[in-house]
């Protein structure tokens, strides 16, 4: 479960996210929507504190993570986060990039983390570009290796920036395929983005934030049926 | 009353060198053993630990100080054994036999003769040393136990017999040797003062002084072995100065006196001078070829043995000093990018000091202030690995630094979000990128510090260069051995970038 309490963002002057409170229950999958520049990633990356939150209380399972004295690290563990730019470590093969962290962080044997990498490669459909490099991947099978890297920590909650933003066409429907299988199995996920139709299908709730502000909070159907506030109509007539 | 005069290699600065020798063995300070462990020490930064020679035996040693640069009376038998020979070792010898002495001989820079005695790293000192009115106030001396005489050395096709010839004449003399005094006294002469022997023998040679002053023995060996050149003794009482070389000891030593009664013993039996003799007969041995820049590269046969054993600790050092210099650059790095001040004030200054002030003056300060600083007689090769290693992390710390900043912001990110710790990360996903974004830059810092190694010769590390200095004094030959450690060198290198570029395909295979 992630608590949310009047938590505010600022850059310099301008103030990125302003008094957002919320909370997000386990198993609950959220779609984070909204113009350009309202803040959506920057909520997101101050929930694994990727941005440190200027005011304001973030707790997940609760553990305090604006409290200095948690050990941010360790809670980023059981938190998964997947980039718009995938983010994959070049340097090491597909197999190598999901082993990595379960080796060096959880203390997995090679082996372990091997066999386990190979599970979720074959859940992510790219079984066999296990010894590949990234550089050796299209866009989407680097999304979906990204998903699966972030997996292999076995978080509870995913955390989605955009994750089909970089994409082709073509390649956005087998990422969404693969959030969506992970959606149904129960996992707390965030997930920003700007595929309309995905939101509404997959998504338990949507948030729509406009300026910094966390403007409407609703189910899809209701959301993208009947918006309560003008700004989020507004937007609607826009992109859909 | 016969003219002495010292006239010794005066390098600028020195220190006890590399040069030990026992014996009742070979050189001793260059063993593997030893050797790994300086790698070791360097490596780990442990200062303040390390080895210092130790005699064996159980005949009392005395350790006499020389500076093995000055054929016939100390130079290193760089043919053979490897050993310190000479005429000065010889009476050296022939004293500790008739008093029951073991004697061991460390090698050392003429100018920290004086500062060992000090020091008392050496009981005392034969160096073709002459009595100054300085130097009495600093150390107690023998009797005279031999008398050179000043010449003056010209192409053969000039013909000066005194000083008074040489007036208006461009005169050659070693910096810091009393010939400087000697041609002071010449009127209208163009003083030219070289650091080292060959150097003024090869600027009589392309013409660019007229004549220099040496003395008898060195006179000998170079015009034997540069048959375009000739030497006359200077006359008696041109500028006497009633010196001669005596044993250096330190101030209030009680082996003063066993030493003059043991001299006087030589010469009474006539021992002292067989050994003069004989050390004079092996200059006259000495051939060379005609002058000019004609190169003969068969006087090098028999220096081959000594020479390439300074591939070895040429590349010992560099590999040392690359190593500690990409640990260090790499902390410094880090340092740099951190958040907090007080590292990165530090990392800043520091790399601003040691790009700001010559190498060279780095590497002295180390040898010679960490003895008395830290009361820790620093080795030659580990001042040497030390200074090269602190001096290039400065550079590498910004090309790191550079490389780490071209690494991709979001691996950083990632890696965070998978809660690695920051040491992890560093070490295994951000290094990785950045060593491969600067490798080319990463080669061409070892390619010079392989090329600049040779400035450690200054302070008498036994690496390539300094084996031809040897080498060339040996031979009274300016090119050969020079020419020679050049295509060694340039040999490493190109091997060090072949290496180079092995490394660089592997690195590129994730490409």
């Amino acid at each position: 479960m992630i608590n949310v309490e009047h938590l505010s963002k600022t850059f310099g002057k301008q103030e990125v996210l302003h008094d957002i409170s919320t909370t997000i229950e386990s198993g609950e999958v959220v779609a984070v929507i909204g113009p350009s520049g309202s803040g959506k990633s920057t909520f997101l990356r101050c929930l694994n504190l990727l941005e440190v939150p200027t005011s304001g209380r973030i707790t997940i399972n609760g553990a305090d993570i604006t409290d200095k004295k948690t050990d941010i690290t360790k809670v980023r563990q059981g938190i998964g986060m997947v980039f718009q730019h995938f983010h994959l470590f070049p340097h090491m093969t597909v197999i190598e990039n999901l082993a990595f962290a379960p080796v060096k962080v959880k203390g997995l044997t090679a082996e372990e983390a091997r066999s386990k990498g190979k599970v979720l490669l074959e859940r992510v459909g790219l079984r066999d570009k296990a010894d590949a490099y990234p550089s050796k991947l299209s866009g989407g099978q680097k999304q979906r290796v990204a998903i699966a890297r972030s997996l292999a920590m076995d978080p509870d909650i995913m955390l989605f920036d955009e994750p089909t933003s970089a994409l082709d066409p073509e390649m956005v429907k087998e990422v969404l395929a693969v959030i969506r299988d992970l959606a149904s199995t129960g996992m707390t996920m965030l997930i920003v983005t700007h595929e309309m139709n995905f939101a509404r299908e997959a998504a338990d709730t949507i948030y729509f934030l406009d300026g910094g502000r966390l403007v409407e909070k609703a189910e899809p159907e209701r959301f993208f049926t009947r918006p309560q506030h003008e700004r989020a109509a507004r937007f609607l007539e826009k992109v859909l | 009353m016969s003219i002495t005069f010292p006239c010794r290699n005066f390098a600028l600065f020195s220190g006890p060198v590399c040069e030990v020798i026992s014996y009742s063995g070979y050189i001793t300070c260059m063993t593997n053993t030893r050797m790994s462990t300086i790698i070791v020490v360097a490596i780990l930064l442990l200062v303040f630990s390390g080895s210092s020679s130790s005699a064996e035996g159980a005949k009392k040693t005395i350790v006499m100080g020389t500076s093995p640069d000055y054929a016939p009376y100390e130079s290193v038998d760089a043919k053979g054994s490897g050993e310190i020979v000479g005429l000065d070792i010889d009476i050296a010898k022939a004293i500790a036999d008739k008093l029951g002495y073991e004697l061991q001989i460390s090698g050392m820079d003429f100018n920290s003769l004086i500062a060992a005695l000090q020091t008392g790293r050496v009981d005392f000192v034969m160096s073709a040393m002459s009595v100054t009115d300085e130097r009495k106030q600093s150390v107690d001396f023998s009797k005279v136990y031999y008398v050179a005489r000043n010449t003056i050395i010209s192409k053969a096709n000039h013909n000066y017999g005194t000083l008074e010839e040489l007036s208006g004449k461009r005169i050659g003399v070693q910096l810091g040797s009393t010939q400087e005094t000697v041609a002071a006294s010449i009127k209208n002469a163009e003083i030219k003062k070289l650091n080292k022997i060959p150097d003024m023998i090869q600027e009589i040679k392309s013409g660019r002084i007229d004549a220099a002053i040496v003395e008898d023995a060195v006179a000998l060996g170079n015009t034997t072995a540069n048959p375009d050149l000739k030497f006359t003794m200077i006359p008696s009482g041109d500028g006497d100065e009633d010196q001669g070389y005596s044993v250096a000891f330190p101030k209030g030593s009680p082996l003063v006196d066993e030493f003059n009664e043991a001299l006087q013993e030589l010469e009474a039996s006539g021992e002292k001078e067989a050994i003069v003799t004989k050390w004079f007969d092996s200059i006259m041995a000495t051939t060379g070829p005609a002058g000019g820049l004609n190169l003969d590269f068969t006087i090098l046969r028999d220096y081959m043995n000594y020479m390439m054993k300074g591939i070895y600790v040429t590349l010992l050092f560099t590999l040392v000093s690359a190593l500690f210099g990409f640990v260090w650059g790499a902390i410094l790095s880090l340092f740099k990018i951190s958040h907090v001040r007080p590292l990165q004030w530090f990392a800043t200054a520091y790399t601003s000091v040691f790009r700001g002030t010559p190498l060279l003056l780095q590497l002295f300060l180390i040898y010679f202030a960490t003895p008395q600083l830290l009361d820790y007689d620093i080795s030659p090769l580990l001042a040497a690995g030390l200074a090269f290693g602190l001096n290039s992390a400065a550079y590498l710390s910004e090309t790191i630094r550079a490389g780490i900043m071209a690494v991709d912001r979001g691996q950083r990110e990632a890696a965070m979000a998978l809660g690695i710790p920051y040491r992890t990360m560093m070490i295994s996903i951000i290094f990785p990128q950045a060593v491969k974004n600067i490798l080319p830059a990463l080669v061409n810092e070892c390619v010079a510090l392989l090329k600049e190694s040779s400035l450690v010769s200054v302070i008498g590390v036994q690496d390539l260069m300094r084996r031809a200095t040897v080498v060339q004094a040996n031979t009274y030959r300016a090119f050969e051995a020079l020419l020679f450690v050049g295509v060694i060198y340039y040999v490493l290198v190109l091997i060090l970038t072949s290496l180079a570029r092995v490394l660089e395909r592997r690195l590129r295979r994730s490409d």
